[in-house]
Parts: structure tokens; C-alpha cells; sequence
């Protein structure tokens, strides 16, 4: 009993050296990183945010050129005061001519392999240099916490579909899915938005969809949470609001591909330039709606198939559905595929006077 | 020859009692004469330990002006209830410290007589200022063993209660009663408790935190295997129960077992309260506890070793308030662990009005002088603050002295291994709390060994009527507390 006692002391002992310290304070947390590929190099740059003693964030940027992805790191620590430590890594960036050009693969497969990046940082491509986006300074919580936010909250109650590491990398190792990311543009000094969604193969963007388009995109891939639209119905204007919306696909026919897609959305008319609203001007914005989705979301899928990508997962989706599935074969049947999008739009509330 | 020797011998033990006795200062010898019968007779005692007006006025004035023989008609002329007669000298010495007085006939010196004459010398019945109840009976046990047995009789007065009692304690004496209810009490455990309590070797036992350390089933446990209380309303509850309870003379506590790690953390008030309520208040304990022994090793182990883990809105606050302290987190939190520690065993052992000043001095001087110099972080500050606000929330202090304690190891572990260091020492501290038992029974009942019919009363409280069952881990001879008889449908007003 006592020689176990101490025993287990000395291992105690002996074993603590083996658990490296990281003390909150004496590392520098990466929050954010932008790739950008500059004169046939790589440049990574850092974003260390700074606390300052009244709370206010200021951002340290570091900047070095490599040839191997993250290899930049080693490089940067030889300026910073402090180790750089990449667990609180909330944002990475990838400059136009890198995601056009190198490709991006390499850079996410070392944050796969890193134990203390989360799954759950989000990814983005940027118009322009990446570099010049995390520079600049956004509000007083620094810029990482800025452009994260900026993402989430986008995601969860605007367009953008959801995204983040996770998704990339299973809609990457899925066959017959290709992977979307946001596309970050800076508008003016100190601003940002987000311009619209890129769609990667093999890590290299093969083409983006501007920002107005990513409502018709997200109902095909994802749920509606607080999504809004605003459309012409004859001379008025309409603005419809707060859409539930669910999607369901349906194999038509295997021999020659062809897909129904059902969208079923639940908005409120929360703005109409008409005068009144009556239940026949109610019926009147629902049809506009049903064939305004119809139409932009079947754009959307021949533009897809124009380009020979799958962010909607078509492929996916009939491997589930076909026994002995083949690819091969479908690469070239994904040209042929019919998809035909019917919405049915529902409008719940159109306010509370009448 | 025998009997003659036999005598001797007995009058020589009381000619040397007597004479060790007269070295003290408060052994009296007086001898007075019958007016009757020209009988001399004296009254030995021990005046610290006697009411000497009872003797004034009960004793004295009959034996003075009554007449009478031998020893035996004095029981008819003297109104005292508790008169002995007795020829074995050998009681002498217990009796007389008993606070009993001796009467002796000249004429027979074989023979004579105890004279209870007690001096009660007790306080007054007080409110429970340990275990206090805003609601619920207001009486707390005071030092003397009679006074609370009477409250215990009182609750439960009926003949199963049945109250055995011992003396232990080679020079103190003290009384030690073992309170069980016959036919509900597994006799096995009666048979241990007694079995412990007569073994228990030791010179002065003056309290039962004594007895708790001498009978408990591993000795070197941080956590009390008995359960002390000073309710009696409890007492009687845990009787009915099933479970044993143990009285020592001086002590104001009685001790509970066997007993499970769950009852420490159930207040007595949580039975006045509905059972919603003492469930919600069970649980917030539960979470108070499992905080302040958590939360500064958590701490500890997230600034040193998992900054991933903290949210990106606190990793500021955390940054800048870590910013100018020199200490790395372990010392940190050790330096101001001790500082509550110290404040704690100040504030203790201080009276009450110095108490508060200290109060003073710990909470804002040392408090934001500390932060201010840039010793401690104010957000480390608070956690302290509130685990040392949460451990107060115990209802038994002992058990809130165990977890005091135990956030040392589990700070110890987390600065050794972080997060895995903690689990560790909850590992640790699993395998003891499993291997721990009280009275043989297993301690961390009903949560293992798992027992459903206890969890009624556990963690959370159903209500009265859902507790139809005793623990079973006490193994009653009565399972079923009561038989549930379905209630007569009232019938309609018209039939």
C-alpha cells in the first residue's frame, strides 16, 4: 500500500513534465489566419489579437512567405514576443489568386491535423488579397471575433448556408458533393461584406454566385431559419419575411437522371406597398413567390451542371437511392440530369391590422 | 474464617476510599445524632456534585427527628424516590461521583444507603444554531444526556424505543446511549454499534466527535461515516427509519448511523418544505458542492493547459485580468485559496465581534488590495469568493470541513495534468467514496450500490407519500413504514 503510494508519486511527478503548459497569458492566441499566393509563394499572415488593459482589442498581424502551408508559423514565431499557439483559431482566410490558382487542400488538411483547431471554425474565400481584409481593423472585439460573428450570424438567421471545416471537408470527402464557401470583399476602408458563396473543386473555386442568389442556393441545400426576400408583384412591391423552409428531393427516374425538388416555405408578409392586402393579393404574392423560386433555383442547377460541380449533392443523393452506384457513369450523366423544382410557398401572417 | 476476612477487607476498601477521598477539598464527611435515639449517623458526599438542599430539606430533618432502627426504615421516612441500599462497598466510588450521598449508621457499618441529590447544573434548551430551520421545531440537544434523551422520549413515546446505555472512557466516565427501535432496527447493526462502543478504549471521551472517530469504519477518511446532529426532530426521524442513534453525556451532538454521502447533503428543513422545493434545494446543493470543489482546479487547469476551451467572449476578460499578475495560475489560486482558508479558521476561532471585523479585513482589504497590486486576477477573485460561498451551503458543517479539504488534491492534479489530472483525482476520490461504508453498509447508497426505492429519498425528496418504504440498505425487520389504505370514495352528497 505505501510502496504504491509512492509509486504513484514519483510517476506523478515524473509524468507531469510530459503534458506541455500552455499559460493563457504567456502565448499569443492566434484568432485568425489569411493565405494569400504572392509572386509564386505562399504568404501567410497571423492575427494575434492584443488585450488592452480597458478591454479594447488591438489587432498584431504576422506576416511570412513559405512554400509549405504551414510552415509559416515557425517562420512568424521568430517575431512574436510569445509563442503562437493556433487553439483559439477562429477564422482562416484564402486570398483570390491562391483559392483561383494553388488551391487550397494543402492548407486544409494541416488544420485537419492539428489537434487544437476546432471543427467548428469557419472558412472563407475573399475578393482580392486575404491579407488586406484581416488588417483592418472592425470594432472594438478585434477582427476575428468580428469576421466569425459576422459568418455565424449570417448563417443562422440570413443567406448563407451553413459552412464551417466539418462541412467542407465531409462535403469534400463525400463523392457527388462539392464544397461552398463564403466569399468575403472588403467595400471600404474598414468594412466588409459577404459577396457570395464560391464553390470548390480540388480546392481550386471553379465559380461563385453573387450574394442575391444565395437565398435560392440555401433553400436547396439548407433550412430556413429567418431568411427574407423582397420581390415586384405587378406594380407593388412585396417583403416577405421570417421563412421556414424544408426541402425534399425525389428520384423521378434512374436510366435517365431526373430529380424533383419540393420546396415548402412559410413566410410573413411583413411589407407590401399596395394599399390593402387581401386574401387575393395574398394568393397573388404566394404564386409570384412559387415561380420566382422555381425559376432561380433551376437556374441555379443548370449553372451547376454548366460547370460540372454538385454543391446540392445530386450525385450524393442517388447513391443513396441506387444499388451499385457508378460514379464514373455519373460524371457523365450529371449533364443530363433533369431537375425540376416545385415550391410551394405558404404565407402565414400578413400582419396584425386589416 | 471466610466471612470474617470477607468483612474486613470490605471495611478496610472503605476506610482507604475514604481517606484517598479526604485528599480532595471537596469531599465532606458530617455526622449528626438521632434526637430520639441518640443514633449517630453521617452523610459522606462530594459537595461539588450535590444539591445540598436537597439533603437540607428531604433528608436531614426526618433523620434528625423520626425515629429509626436499622438501615432499612429509613426508606420509609425519607421522601426521596432514588434511595439505595447496598452492602458492597465496591459501588462506593461511582456512586459518590454520581452526585449520590452516603448515609452510614454508626451501629452498622456493613450496611448503608444512596441519597440521589444531583446538582443539575444545565442550560436551558437553545435554538439549533448549527443545523438552524427558519421553520420546524426550534429545539437543539444541550450537554446533558438526560435532558435529551427526555426530547427523543417525548417525540416518540412508545415502548419499541428501547435506549441501552454504557460508560466509556477510562477516567471520564461518560455515558454513552445507543437509541434504536426494537422490531424495526436490523439487530445486526444494533449488535455492531454496541460491539464498537464497548471496545472503544480510550482515557477521557468529551464529546461524540470522539466516539465518531473511534468507531468510524476507516479512520483515516476525510468524510464522517456518522452523521452528527443536533435536532432532535431528526433523531427521531432517522429512529423511525430504522437507523441507530448514539447520545454521549457533554455533548450536544448526537451521532446517526449508518449513514450514506447523500443524507449530508439533505438539510432537516428539506422535509418541512414541499417536495418540489427541498428537491430544487437538494439539487442546488449538490451543484453548490460539485462547484466549489470543481471550479478553482477548472480554472487552474483551463489557464494553463486548454485555452481552446475557453469561449472567445471570455478570452478577453480572462486575458486582461491575467495580464499584470506575476504568479502563474496554480500559485494563484493557492494564494488566495489560503487566504479564504485563513480567513475561514480566523473568523472561527475568533468571538463574534472580532469575527466581524476580520469579515471586514478579508473581503476588502485583502480582496481588492490583492487585485490592485496585481497578485491576484479579479475574475479568479470571485471564483474563490463563490466556491468559498458555496461550500457554506453543506447543512452538515463536518462534511463542509471535508470539502474544504478536498479542493487541494483536485488543484494539486490539475496543475499536474490539467483537465486529465482532474479526472484523476475524481477517480480517486470515486474509489474512495465506493470503497468507504458506514456501519458496514455501503456509503455512496443510493447511487451505488443503485437502489431505487432509496432514490426517494436521495438527491431529490418525493413526497411523504411515496415513501412507503424504509432504506433498504438498512435491512429493516419492517420494510413498509406504513400501509397504504385505499381511501374510501366519498360518495356523492345526495346518496
Amino acid at each position: 500500500m505505501r510502496k504504491a503510494l509512492i509509486l504513484s508519486i514519483v510517476v506523478a511527478f515524473a509524468l507531469s513534465g510530459c503534458v506541455q503548459k500552455e499559460i493563457l497569458d504567456d502565448v499569443n492566441l492566434e484568432s485568425g489566419s489569411a493565405y494569400d499566393y504572392v509572386n509564386g509563394k505562399l504568404r501567410g499572415t497571423a492575427l494575434v489579437p492584443i488585450y488592452l488593459p480597458d478591454k479594447a482589442v488591438e489587432n498584431k498581424t504576422y506576416s511570412a512567405n513559405s512554400s509549405l502551408s504551414r510552415d509559416f508559423l515557425s517562420d512568424v514565431q521568430r517575431q512574436s514576443q510569445d509563442p503562437i499557439v493556433t487553439g483559439s483559431l477562429k477564422i482562416v482566410l484564402f486570398g483570390e489568386q491562391l483559392a483561383r490558382k494553388k488551391g487550397i487542400l494543402d492548407l486544409i488538411d494541416s488544420f485537419q491535423r492539428d489537434p487544437s483547431v476546432g471543427a467548428g471554425i469557419f472558412l472563407a474565400e475573399t475578393q482580392g488579397e486575404a491579407r488586406k481584409i484581416i488588417e483592418s481593423n472592425y470594432g472594438k472585439r478585434g477582427t476575428a471575433i468580428y469576421i466569425s460573428n459576422l459568418i455565424s450570424h449570417n448563417m443562422k438567421t440570413k443567406d448563407l448556408p451553413k459552412t464551417n471545416l466539418q462541412r467542407f471537408l465531409s462535403d469534400f470527402n463525400q463523392r457527388g458533393k462539392t464544397p461552398y464557401l463564403p466569399q468575403l470583399r472588403l467595400i471600404q476602408k474598414n468594412q466588409i461584406e459577404i459577396s457570395g458563396v464560391s464553390f470548390f473543386r480540388y480546392g481550386h473555386v471553379v465559380t461563385t454566385i453573387p450574394a442575391e442568389k444565395m437565398f435560392f442556393f440555401k433553400l436547396l441545400v439548407d433550412q430556413y431559419s429567418q431568411g427574407s426576400l423582397k420581390l415586384k408583384v405587378g406594380k407593388e412591391l412585396a417583403a416577405v419575411e421570417s421563412i421556414r423552409s424544408k426541402y425534399k428531393m425525389k428520384l423521378v427516374s434512374r436510366n435517365t437522371p431526373a430529380i424533383n425538388v419540393h420546396i415548402k416555405v412559410n413566410a410573413i408578409l411583413n411589407e407590401y406597398s399596395g394599399i390593402k392586402v387581401t386574401p387575393k393579393e395574398l394568393k397573388m404574392i404566394e404564386k409570384k413567390l412559387n415561380k420566382k423560386i422555381e425559376f432561380e433555383c433551376e437556374k441555379l442547377t443548370k449553372q451547376f451542371q454548366e460547370k460540372n460541380i454538385d454543391p446540392v449533392g445530386f450525385g450524393h443523393f442517388i447513391k443513396s437511392r441506387t444499388r451499385k452506384f457508378n460514379f464514373k457513369q455519373w460524371e457523365t450523366d450529371y449533364q443530363n440530369l433533369k431537375v425540376h423544382v416545385t415550391a410551394d410557398v405558404t404565407i402565414t401572417e400578413s400582419g396584425v391590422i386589416e | 474464617m471466610g466471612w470474617f476476612t470477607k468483612k474486613h477487607e470490605q471495611l478496610d476498601e472503605k476506610k482507604s476510599l475514604e481517606e484517598y477521598l479526604q485528599r480532595s477539598h471537596d469531599f465532606k464527611q458530617v455526622s449528626y445524632i438521632n434526637q430520639h435515639t441518640n443514633k449517630k449517623f453521617s452523610f459522606s458526599f462530594i459537595t461539588t456534585l450535590i444539591d445540598e438542599s436537597i439533603l437540607q430539606e428531604n433528608a436531614l430533618p426526618f433523620l434528625l427527628e423520626k425515629s429509626f432502627e436499622t438501615i432499612e426504615d429509613i426508606k420509609k421516612i425519607i421522601p426521596i424516590a432514588d434511595l439505595q441500599i447496598s452492602s458492597d462497598p465496591s459501588e462506593m466510588e461511582q456512586k459518590l461521583f454520581n452526585g449520590y450521598v452516603l448515609l452510614t449508621l454508626e451501629t452498622d457499618q456493613k450496611n448503608f444507603a444512596f441519597i440521589a441529590a444531583q446538582k443539575e447544573v444545565v442550560r436551558s434548551i437553545t435554538q439549533p444554531e448549527v443545523e438552524f430551520s427558519v421553520i420546524g421545531p426550534k429545539e437543539a440537544f444541550i450537554e446533558s444526556l438526560e435532558q435529551n434523551l427526555n426530547l427523543i422520549r417525548k417525540r416518540l413515546p412508545v415502548k419499541e424505543l428501547i435506549i441501552e446505555e454504557y460508560t466509556v472512557g477510562t477516567l471520564s466516565k461518560t455515558k454513552v446511549a445507543i437509541l434504536h427501535m426494537e422490531g424495526i432496527t436490523d439487530p445486526v447493526n444494533v449488535q455492531n454499534v454496541t460491539d464498537r462502543i464497548k471496545n472503544v478504549k480510550f482515557d477521557a471521551i468529551t464529546d461524540s466527535s470522539y466516539i465518531v472517530q473511534l468507531i468510524s469504519d476507516n479512520k483515516n477518511s476525510p468524510f464522517p461515516q456518522l452523521l452528527d446532529t443536533e435536532r432532535p426532530d431528526r433523531v427521531t426521524a432517522i429512529l423511525a427509519e430504522g437507523k441507530i442513534a448514539i447520545f454521549v453525556d457533554g455533548s450536544p451532538q448526537a451521532l446517526i448511523t449508518p449513514t450514506t454521502l447523500v443524507e449530508f447533503f439533505s438539510s432537516f428543513e428539506d422535509y418541512f418544505l414541499n417536495w418540489i422545493l427541498s428537491s430544487f434545494f437538494r439539487l442546488i446543493r449538490l451543484f453548490a458542492v460539485a462547484f466549489s470543489i470543481l471550479i478553482t482546479p477548472i480554472y487552474v487547469a483551463t489557464l494553463s493547459y486548454h485555452y481552446e476551451l475557453i469561449p472567445k467572449d471570455l478570452m478577453n476578460t480572462l486575458v486582461t485580468s491575467r495580464r499584470e499578475i506575476p504568479l502563474p495560475p496554480i500559485l494563484e489560486a493557492l494564494f488566495l485559496e489560503l487566504t479564504i482558508e485563513l480567513l475561514r479558521e480566523a473568523g472561527a476561532r475568533l468571538p463574534t465581534k472580532v469575527g466581524q471585523t476580520i469579515g471586514i479585513v478579508g473581503g476588502i482589504v485583502i480582496g481588492t488590495a490583492s487585485v490592485e497590486a496585481g497578485l491576484t486576477s479579479n475574475v479568479l477573485l470571485i471564483i474563490v469568493a463563490l466556491a468559498a460561498l458555496a461550500s457554506f451551503t453543506t447543512p452538515v458543517y463536518k462534511m463542509g470541513n471535508a470539502i474544504r479539504l478536498l479542493r487541494f488534491p483536485f488543484l494539486f492534479f490539475a496543475e499536474l495534468w490539467g483537465l486529465l489530472g482532474i479526472v484523476f483525482c475524481f477517480c480517486l476520490l470515486m474509489t474512495h467514496l465506493l470503497r468507504l461504508t458506514s456501519l458496514n453498509r455501503p456509503f455512496l447508497e443510493p447511487i451505488y450500490p443503485p437502489r431505487l426505492t432509496d432514490m426517494k429519498d436521495s438527491l431529490i425528496r418525493l413526497p411523504f407519500r411515496k415513501q412507503t418504504m424504509r432504506p433498504q440498505t438498512l435491512r429493516t425487520l419492517q420494510p413498509l413504514r406504513f400501509t397504504l389504505t385505499k381511501k374510501k370514495k366519498r360518495g356523492d352528497i345526495d346518496e
